[in-house]
């Protein structure tokens, strides 16, 4: 798992760019040296080879055949280049002179710097050594032959490649390492930052993110965001204390009131029928009015952008089970019919008593729109990456327009507004998608209406 | 029967208080967290009524203070902060229930009623018995007058809730929380038809009816009419 992750990293991509890089220029920079020092060797010998043949040959123009052996004999014996081989031969390549004892070629060679090997004593064993030559043939058809030992130069260009391959090798192993290391230690560092953020929109809403101490540019990033959190959270504290306070400030007066009435009605002597029966039905009214309350401070916390507290693993598939169950025999009631089909292990993170507010909210609004006969459909899905909650009806539905409109707060739609309807049903559903951070989508059922609600697994 | 009510809010107290005097309770009212705390910890109450929000102790710390020191008198928690989470922090803190304002009386009482019977109630009871109504909790069956009667699993539930509060006045939002595990209140009447479904099927054919309706409060299961 940490592999694949790392292997799909920007850093790790780049480092196997940044060791490719590096591989490259050392292996062209070596490359090129190495060309450059044979190269070189190689014109030396040759420079030395020719001026000797010129000498030579200058020689043969004032002495002839008895000149050049003469001479060729004495640079043999004498202290001269080291590694120097000579060779005077006639046109059939019968050695007149020199210090090789036959001719190395069949016949002329085609080359201008043809390469022969002669056998040498070194301390402890034979060897055989390269040479390089250049032969020139005399005006009397007679060839001569100069040449060098470049066994010593060849050994240091094998050193030199050696040498040459190791450091390629080595660097693209640092590089690679370095990479790795890298790439490891940033994909740490992010994955530190990613899952911190993650359990903050999950609601850990003090969490920070860390900060290493090494005084960095992650260092920096982190201290910036967490300055970003620490503002947000106070919001949050802010918000949840006006919440508070207003929701005090609201319901204390209506309990009071509340209380009151319910006093009347308990003192005795009782009151007289037509009193009692009209604080009963104030009553309602305050009950009323307190529920639409609580409706509007959820939709308002929901829409704060607070995160979901009180989150942990509901069975979204029980839960409307349970619920279709509860409804049933309401449903029953009032003519319809309800089918429900629930997917087994439809789990999401979220507040049990939302969700089942929402989903009792979806079927009361059936309830109140779909004319006798008709039926609610409720059904859970598992999908890869969502579970998906739909309820779903063949009534009246809602026209295009409306059902982008519906989902906002004190919408009416259509004549058959109840004075027991808010008409807040369908926002509070919306608040507590949005909360679950779940998609909402108000679709045509042909007919009716059909509410899908899709909760991401993670 | 003495209860604590720790209320600063001194109107919805008084009324509270002649309430609870009126019903057959015992009552001493606290106008502060402190005090609250104070008489919560020294006094001898079988019940503590705390609202949530107090000047200088708010009702949470007068529970986990409370429980702190080993004092398990249950708390009933009033509040005017009804969001879910809310309630999971009253309950959390160690209360043992929470009534969100404005509530009615009636739901106060009957609160009140079921927390002061759960001491003395034996839980581990494997057979319920109301009159001629019997049900063996191990086998989850029910009969009445020795006649087996079918009931689903959650109106079983259902009876097992209403029988282990024989005599007391149960309601609908308690019947909501407890058996259907829903701390809201949906607008339509699902109790009312699931207690006539019950209803139906325990009273039926006999000619004492267990089942009764309180009006204005909710349902209580008991012998006499």
């Amino acid at each position: 798992m940490l592999r694949r992750e790392l292997l799909n990293t920007t850093a790790f991509r780049l480092s196997v760019g940044y060791m490719f890089l590096v591989t490259l220029a050392v292996a062209v920079t070596l490359g090129s040296a190495y060309l450059l020092t044979d190269g070189l060797i190689t014109d030396e010998v040759d420079v030395i080879i020719d001026t000797e043949l010129k000498s030579l040959q200058d020689r043969y123009a004032r002495t002839g055949i008895p000149g050049v052996t003469d001479e060729i004999n004495l640079r043999i014996d004498s202290w001269g280049r080291i590694g120097a081989v000579y060779m005077l031969v006639d046109n059939n390549f019968a050695v007149i002179a020199g210090n090789v004892t036959h001719w190395p070629f069949e016949g002329m060679p085609a080359e201008n710097w043809p390469e022969f090997e002669i056998a040498a004593i070194e301390p402890g064993r034979r060897a055989v050594h390269p040479v390089r030559a250049a032969i020139r043939t005399l005006p009397g058809g007679d060839h001569l032959l100069v040449g060098t030992d470049i066994s010593q130069g060849r050994r240091f260009a094998a050193k030199f490649q050696t040498a040459m391959l190791w450091g390629i090798g080595l660097t693209s192993l640092a590089a690679a390492l370095t990479g790795f290391w890298f790439s490891f230690r940033l994909a740490r560092r992010v994955g530190d930052v990613t899952g911190t953020c993650k359990r903050i929109l999950a609601g850990e809403l003090g969490r920070r993110l860390p900060v290493a101490g090494a005084n960095d540019e992650f260092d920096a990033l982190a201290i910036s965001v967490n300055d970003v959190l620490e503002r947000l959270e106070d919001q949050a504290r802010t918000l949840r204390a006006t919440f508070d306070s207003a929701a005090h400030d609201l319901r204390a007066p209506l309990h009071r009131l509340r209380t009151r009435m319910d006093a009347l009605l308990l003192r005795s002597p009782a009151l007289e029928p037509a009193v009692h029966e009209s604080i009963e039905s104030a009553l309602r009214e305050v009950d009323h009015l307190q529920r639409t309350l609580a409706i509007l401070l959820q939709i308002a916390l929901a829409e704060s952008g607070a995160p979901l507290a009180s989150s942990a693993a509901v069975d979204v598939g029980e839960l409307a089970s349970e619920l279709a169950e509860l409804f049933e025999p309401v449903v029953r009631d009032r003519g319809l019919t309800l089918v429900d089909h629930e997917d087994s292990g439809a789990i999401v993170q979220g507040n049990r008593q939302l969700l089942a507010q929402l989903v009792t909210n979806l079927i009361e609004n059936c309830l109140k729109y779909v004319p006798a006969g008709g039926q609610i459909e409720l059904c859970v899905k598992r999908l890869a990456d969502s579970v998906c909650l739909v309820v779903s009806d063949n009534g009246p539905g809602l026209a295009a327009d409306d059902r982008m409109r519906a989902i906002q707060p004190f919408v009416r739609l259509g004549q058959s507004s109840r004075p027991d309807s808010s008409g807040l049903g369908l926002s509070l559903v919306a608040a507590i998608a949005r909360l679950h951070r779940a998609r909402l989508l108000l679709e045509n059922n042909e007919p009716g209406l059909r509410v899908v609600v899709e909760l991401p697994l993670k | 029967m003495h209860i604590l009510l720790i209320e600063d809010d001194t109107e919805a107290a008084k009324f509270l208080v002649k309430g609870l005097r009126e019903s057959g309770y015992s009552v001493d009212h606290a106008a502060d967290g402190r005090e609250g705390l104070f008489r919560a910890t020294e006094g001898q109450f079988d019940l503590v009524v705390t609202d949530r929000m107090l000047p200088h102790i708010d009702g949470l710390a007068i529970i986990q203070l409370m429980r702190q020191k080993g004092v398990t008198t249950p708390v009933l928690v009033l509040s005017a902060l009804g969001s879910v989470d809310d309630r999971v922090k009253g309950l959390k803190a160690g209360g043992d229930d929470y009534l969100t304002k404005p509530f009615a009386f009636v739901e106060l009482l009957a609160r009140i009623e079921a927390l002061s019977r759960r001491r003395s109630s034996v839980p581990d009871a494997t057979k319920l018995k109301v009159a001629d109504l019997d049900f063996d909790l191990l086998a989850r069956r029910v009969t009445r007058s020795g006649r087996e009667i079918e009931l689903t699993a959650r109106e079983l539930k259902l009876l097992e809730f209403l029988m282990r509060r024989a005599g007391q006045v149960v309601t609908r939002t308690m019947l909501l929380e407890g058996v259907w595990d829903l701390h809201f209140d949906p607008q339509s009447n699902l109790i009312d038809v699931h207690i006539s479904r019950l209803r139906q099927a325990i009273d039926r054919g006999s000619d004492r009816q267990l089942i009764h309706t309180v009006r204005g409060s909710g349902y209580v299961l008991r012998a006499e009419d």
